[in-house]
């Protein structure tokens, strides 16, 4: 059934495949998954916050990139953060940004949406108790979230945390759409080049499966590992 | 020397009220336990004097210092006094030393040499240094309060608070704790404590308040609210408790 296919073309383009296309891949998720997990937090505590306008524009900003297609979203910030960015630094003509700076700042400010919710059924699975003890020995806010709160909230919130950041491994694939050469759009120029879709396109899905069923099979070791000690 | 004074506090949760005009204090020195009906407003009363409940009428000061003034540095003031909670509130994620260093070093600008050093030195107070590096779910309930009682304690506190310390115990492991409240007490240590161990009162208390609906019932010195409470209410209470 397959003697009409030529795997050999993978073979041939494996070099590039992953120097090029996978190095990207693997870059771009790992700093839209910090970036965003920062900008994630800081979002979780104005929603948090009680001072009411910065809830309600974190709260307006998370719905919002969580109610458009991230797609969408590439789209526009690839068109936007040129301009933005001269804007911001007083300049006459959009700034040059490249299509790698812009997936990352689309990617973060996308993410950050996900990570935030995530982050703040973290925060809110904290007793209460906890940030009173804090309190009670003079600790302040910033140094309660940064030694209590925080790190009770990521240990609990790692696993999930950590299976977005596999959803933002296979969703950075999307940036394909501005020709830029991830994995995929790497898979994809060899394709058409040699007339060879459907075996590429068969490895590219082969190579996404291994790598985040691998990782979630990680997420579950990692999470028996950080468990807070309890009663042996 | 009034360390804690409360004058007409009063707090509502909406339009409930849960504390009415609430005015009384305790002495340097003094130990002073809180006791009522659940919901009558007394872990609340307590909380209020470190500020972390706020109330709206009223004033309490701590040491001469105003709680519910804005411009009181409040960290400042909660450092100096030390709370226990009813679920102990220990740190899971740190061990039990790190449990005692923490605001030491972090409020307290002590090194960490010398707040490990003090840390275990309050932990061999209560009994328990060798659990040093250890985590609090590692220990028993009752470990884990005379823990929380050493966290307090490391940071010098010029006045403790308890809030219903022993009521999340097992019955086997309240006077564990017990016996470490009892001798702070006679060592001299300002306290206030919401508690249902008359016995405890009865033994340390120099005076004892009687809450009840968000209202001071009753304060009166030991041995005057044993022998002869003077509300119904508070004879009814005690009738309750004391019966077995």
């Amino acid at each position: 059934m397959f003697a009409g296919f030529d795997w050999d073309v993978i073979w041939r383009s494996l070099p590039y495949l992953f120097r090029e296309g996978m190095t990207f891949t693997l870059t771009l998720t790992a700093l839209a998954m910090t970036l965003g997990v920062v900008f994630g937090t800081a979002l979780a505590m104005m929603r948090l916050s009680a001072f009411k306008v910065l809830a309600a524009v974190a709260g307006a900003y998370v719905n919002l990139m969580r109610s458009v297609p991230l797609v969408l979203v590439i789209f526009w910030f690839y068109f936007l953060v040129p301009w933005i960015g001269g804007w911001l630094i007083g300049a006459r003509q959009p700034i040059q940004v490249g299509a790698f700076m812009s997936s990352v700042v689309t990617f973060t400010l996308f993410e950050a949406a996900y990570y935030c919710e995530i982050m703040r059924a973290g925060i809110q699975s904290i007793p209460r108790g906890q940030v009173w003890a804090g309190y009670a020995l003079g600790l302040n806010y910033r140094q309660t979230m940064a030694a209590i709160v925080l790190p009770q909230a990521f240990r609990n919130m790692l696993p999930v945390l950590l299976t977005q950041t596999i959803i933002l491994f296979q969703d950075t694939s999307l940036v394909y759409v501005l020709s830029i050469t991830d994995f995929l759009g790497a898979a994809s120029k060899v394709a058409q080049r040699d007339g060879r879709l459907v075996e590429m396109y068969l490895f590219v899905a082969v190579v996404y499966f291994i790598i985040s069923y691998l990782l979630s099979h990680q997420v579950r070791r990692l999470q028996t590992r950080l468990a807070v000690p309890g009663p042996a | 020397m009034a360390m804690i004074e409360m004058n007409q506090v009063s707090k509502w949760y909406g339009a409930f009220q849960v504390l009415k005009d609430c005015t009384t204090g305790v002495d340097k020195g003094e130990v002073v336990v809180v006791c009522g009906p659940s919901g009558s407003g007394k872990s609340t009363l307590i909380k209020c004097v470190n500020a972390l409940e706020p109330f709206q009428q009223g004033s309490i000061t701590v040491d001469g210092v105003s709680v519910g003034d804005p411009r009181t540095d409040l960290p400042r003031l909660r450092a100096r006094v030390g709370m226990v909670f009813q679920h102990f509130e220990l740190f899971p994620h740190m061990s039990v030393v790190d449990n005692l260093t923490l605001a030491q070093v972090k409020v307290l600008d002590r090194s960490r040499e010398e707040a490990v050093q003090r840390a275990l030195r309050y932990l061999e107070r209560v009994g328990l240094k060798e659990h040093a590096p250890r985590y609090p779910g590692q220990l028993s309930g009752g470990q884990q309060q005379r823990v929380a009682i050493a966290r307090a304690l490391a940071m010098d506190p010029i006045a403790m608070l308890f809030d219903e310390p022993t009521s999340a115990l097992d019955p086997e492991m309240i006077n564990e704790v017990l016996d470490v409240m009892v001798e702070l007490a006679t060592e001299g240590m300002t306290m206030m404590v919401v508690t249902h161990e008359m016995g405890f009162a009865r033994e340390v208390a120099n005076r004892v308040i009687f809450m009840d609906r968000g209202e001071i019932v009753e304060d009166a010195p030991k041995d005057d609210f044993f022998g002869k409470p003077r509300s119904e209410r508070a004879a009814q209470f005690l009738s309750k408790i004391l019966r077995h």
